[in-house]
């Protein structure tokens, strides 16, 4: 028995002594291996930290923190959409951080209420548009795309996809559920096709003639313009004059078991300060969720808008609710 | 009951069950309390994902049946031109993902593709949504689907007795009269097995579906575990698959009975020789569903491939490969050696109805989607380590987790089905006469596995370990849940590309993966020739 402790103790000093000798932090991360890693090169090169990574779903990930437990080799769990982080705090998988540079850094709406989480860069979606068979003062709000007016001129994209979840999770926050749910059927009445996989597909299909708007995440919308400058494609700021353009997040925060916690919130500064944040919004054209930091230039022609302030734990709290309407709306 | 049955018994069970594991995992959803959940689906998504699951698989099944059978058929029986040629090339559509030939299928042929762009302006035809009522994603199955159906039934073919159809053509029977009342008759094992493997795999498919965003029973499951967070739920969904998987066995058995279809002789006598005309609408067939289903969509990858590979290739592919490799040859050779054991004829087997039974159980895992089936996994082991933990142990979570180990188990289990079927099929080979004989002239049990089973079954071996090394490469979801740090396959690398909308980059990977099937193909090919000359 006592051998079988002592061999135990060992072994557990030596995995002490390698985490501090290496100094490695173990990221989670649903955000894409090319999106991450020149990210975590440059912060290994800033401060000597090494960084490993494994990719996967959210919510797989999130299984998979559940099922490790305190056995975890993740310091940081990171993904894209705050229904996901909101989740994965309320499993009791994360520590709250609370840290003067996060708040200097990060807006408030962007960031868990507890420190939970944080928001490392903006995703907006709003509305794209034929330059050819619409005109922009027709287009106002997500709410108004259920108009009769729209009928066979409207492609969205899938209601399985976490982003048109949190829109709609959005859209009950702000209207309740009722009115979300005439919104919903209005969408549904006016498609002019099968709601698309892909937000690529969406716009596309509006190139094409197939419908003549939609709504897209800004960034699929920068890339196609960057391969098609050309294209008769144009951007609309949603909800200018009511609630604001509907924003999501790509995010992170450390694990309630993470082994290099010290590191792991040194990371999580460090990708909320300008160098970081404009390496991490430049390399997808998303928005720095740190409002100092101007956006990448390829995007900044489209000017600066308003966004939904709404507290973006909400669409964690609100997603189940968004999901059970669009099944019983048959919005597919 | 002697011990040898005993012994046999105990470790046919335990290889069986450990299989098997993840399906009992998932059917003990069942007893945790009612969800509340159930409710909301039962008005919602699922009367309309039974109905759109049933026309799926109607279609595919007898898409995939027809196809694969009657392609068989023709490269088998018939001389036309190109035939030579085609009999191999017919198999290349296996190595293309479903997920990749549905996204280059919607990328050409979707209301924005190139083909309905063209039909609108030069043939003035009005668009259309190729997405909407269910015929598209049904052939996009059956192009991805029917080489199972082929590579089959061709093999059951070729060891047909042409004498018997022979003796009908000089009777004056047409062709078509004995295709169905001689060849297809005795095929229909074979046709099965590939008709099963189908169903299965568009019962788990989860790419595809996505892609058309067409809801079939696994969107239920995926609802459930990803928008109402209730593992649960999903898990109890997912084992009605199995139970699906389950009675479409059972009645297979059922109907084939007891007939026995043994002949251990490969034929390559061609019975018809189409000359002429017939032999050049035949060629044109079969060519044509070779460009659809495989150079069509190789030519579109290796477009988009040009334009992108700058941008996409690095040193980091020569990991992917390595992964990728490790996996498949690893996961193949573990499959088939068990496949084999489970699949080694004898009387303990037969006259067991509870080893017959979970032999089959453990064959069921092809029905679980790939992430179902890993998370099944994962909850099993926990359950073992509280289990552990309980009688003062210690828990084995932090060895096994994040382990190459997991993911192996998880390809053997989901993989078994396919390995398993193409053994057993080559198991009925055997005659029972020669067995008779071999054991009167006194060999033993080893001996008798040795010298006679394992020869016979090889062909079936070989077969089974492409098949499912084939599948391991091809395979996403548990490989991207289970996968250990530095792991990433292939498979992932075009997942990830083209989750982000990046088509053309993920032609990259998508094309390595190519390639690397057919080394796959061609070391079976060559091993093939060498040994059992069925080609």
């Amino acid at each position: 028995m006592k051998i079988k402790h002592l061999i135990l103790s060992l072994s557990v000093l030596a995995l002490v002594a390698q985490s501090i000798a290496s100094d490695t932090v173990t990221v989670y991360s649903s955000r894409k291996a090319h999106l991450i890693k020149p990210l975590f090169d440059t912060f290994t090169e800033d401060t000597g930290i090494s960084v490993k990574y494994l990719t996967g779903k959210g919510n797989a990930l999130i299984e998979r923190l559940k099922l490790e437990g305190k056995n975890t080799h993740a310091d940081m769990y990171m993904t894209v959409d705050a229904g996901n982080l909101w989740y994965a705090a309320s499993q009791d998988l994360l520590l709250p951080v609370q840290t003067k540079t996060l708040k200097n850094n990060i807006p408030q709406h962007l960031r868990d209420p507890n420190g939970f989480w944080s928001g490392l860069s903006v995703r907006a979606r709003t509305i794209v548009y034929s330059t050819e068979r619409v005109s922009r003062k027709d287009l106002s709000t997500y709410q108004d795309l259920a108009d009769k007016k729209w009928d066979g001129r409207l492609c969205l994209r899938t209601s399985k996809k976490i982003y048109t979840k949190s829109l709609v999770a959005s859209l009950i926050h702000h209207h309740g559920e009722a009115k979300t749910g005439e919104i919903i059927s209005g969408w549904v009445d006016n498609l002019a096709a099968t709601p698309n996989a892909k937000d690529s597909h969406i716009m596309d299909a509006i190139l094409s003639a197939q419908c003549d708007v939609g709504l897209v995440n800004t960034y699929y919308f920068a890339r196609l313009i960057a391969k098609k400058p050309d294209a008769a494609l144009g951007l609309f700021w949603a909800n200018q004059n009511t609630t604001g353009v509907h924003v999501n997040i790509s995010g992170a925060g450390v694990t309630k078991y993470a082994s290099n916690p010290k590191a792991a919130i040194q990371l999580l500064e460090w990708l909320s300060s300008a160098k970081a944040q404009r390496i991490y919004a430049g390399l997808n054209k998303e928005y720095p969720a740190n409002p100092n930091v101007a956006a990448d230039e390829s995007i900044s022609g489209w000017g600066v808008f308003k966004q939904d302030k709404m507290n973006l734990s909400q669409v964690g709290i609100l997603q189940v609710r968004a999901v059970k309407l669009m099944q019983e709306k048959g919005y597919r | 009951m002697d011990k040898k049955c005993l012994k046999t018994k105990i470790w046919t069970s335990i290889l069986a069950l450990l299989v098997a594991m993840p399906i009992f995992v998932v059917g003990f959803a069942w007893f945790l309390p009612e969800h509340e959940l159930w409710q909301h689906f039962s008005t919602t998504l699922l009367p309309d994902l039974i109905s759109a699951t049933a026309i799926l698989l109607i279609g595919v099944g007898a898409g995939t049946v027809l196809l694969g059978t009657v392609l068989a058929y023709w490269v088998v029986m018939v001389e036309f031109p190109g035939r030579k040629w085609l009999e191999w090339a017919l198999f290349l559509p296996f190595s293309v993902p479903a997920y990749v030939l549905a996204f280059v299928y919607l990328g050409v042929f979707d209301y924005s593709g190139y083909a309905q762009i063209w039909m609108r302006e030069f043939l003035g035809l009005p668009g259309f949504d190729i997405r909407a009522g269910s015929w598209a994603i049904i052939l996009t199955f059956v192009f991805a689907f029917y080489p199972y159906v082929y590579m089959m039934a061709r093999a059951s073919f070729k060891r047909q007795k042409v004498s018997m159809i022979e003796a009908g053509k000089l009777l004056g029977a047409r062709p078509i009269y004995l295709f169905f009342k001689i060849s297809l008759p005795l095929s229909r094992p074979a046709v099965v097995a590939g008709l099963l493997v189908t169903l299965m795999e568009t019962l788990a498919d989860f790419g595809v579906v996505s892609l058309f965003n067409y809801d079939t029973f696994t969107t239920a499951i995926y609802s459930a575990w990803g928008d109402f967070r209730a593992v649960e739920v999903a898990a109890q969904l997912a084992s009605l698959l199995v139970l699906v998987a389950f009675f479409l066995i059972y009645f297979e058995r059922k109907a084939r009975g007891e007939a026995k279809y043994y002949s251990t002789e490969v034929s390559n006598k061609k019975l018809y020789y189409a000359n002429g005309l017939s032999g050049w609408l035949i060629s044109l067939f079969v060519v044509s569903i070779f460009l659809l289903a495989f150079m069509m969509p190789m030519l579109q990858l290796l477009i988009w491939g040009w334009e992108s590979i700058e941008q996409e290739w690095s040193v980091k592919y020569i990991d992917f490969i390595y992964s990728t490799t490790i996996l498949t040859v690893v996961s193949a050779i573990i499959t088939v050696v068990i496949a084999t054991i489970l699949a080694l004829p004898g009387q303990c087997k037969t006259d067991s109805v509870w080893l017959t039974g979970i032999i089959r159980l453990a064959t069921l895992g092809y029905a679980l989607p790939g992430s179902v089936m890993a998370v099944g996994l994962l909850y099993g082991i926990s359950q073992i380590s509280v289990i552990s933990v309980y009688f003062g142990g210690e828990s084995i979570n932090h060895i096994i987790f994040g382990s190459i180990f997991l993911l192996l188990f998880a390809y053997v289990s989901r993989f078994m089905a396919i390995g398993y079927n193409s053994i057993e099929a080559a198991s009925k080979q055997i005659k029972p006469s020669l067995i008779q004989s071999a054991r009167l002239l006194g060999a033993s049990r080893l001996k008798l596995i040795w010298q006679i089973y394992i020869p016979i079954m090889a062909p079936g071996i070989l077969a089974g370990a492409l098949l499912v090394a084939v599948d391991v490469m091809k395979e996403l979801p548990a490989t991207y849940l289970l996968r250990p740090f530095g792991w990433d396959t292939l498979a992932i690398q075009v997942y990830e590309l083209s989750a982000e909308g990046l088509f053309e980059r993920a032609a990259v990977p998508a094309l390595v993966m190519l390639l690397f099937a057919a080394i796959l193909m061609g070391i079976f090919q060559y091993l093939d020739k060498k040994f059992f000359k069925t080609f």
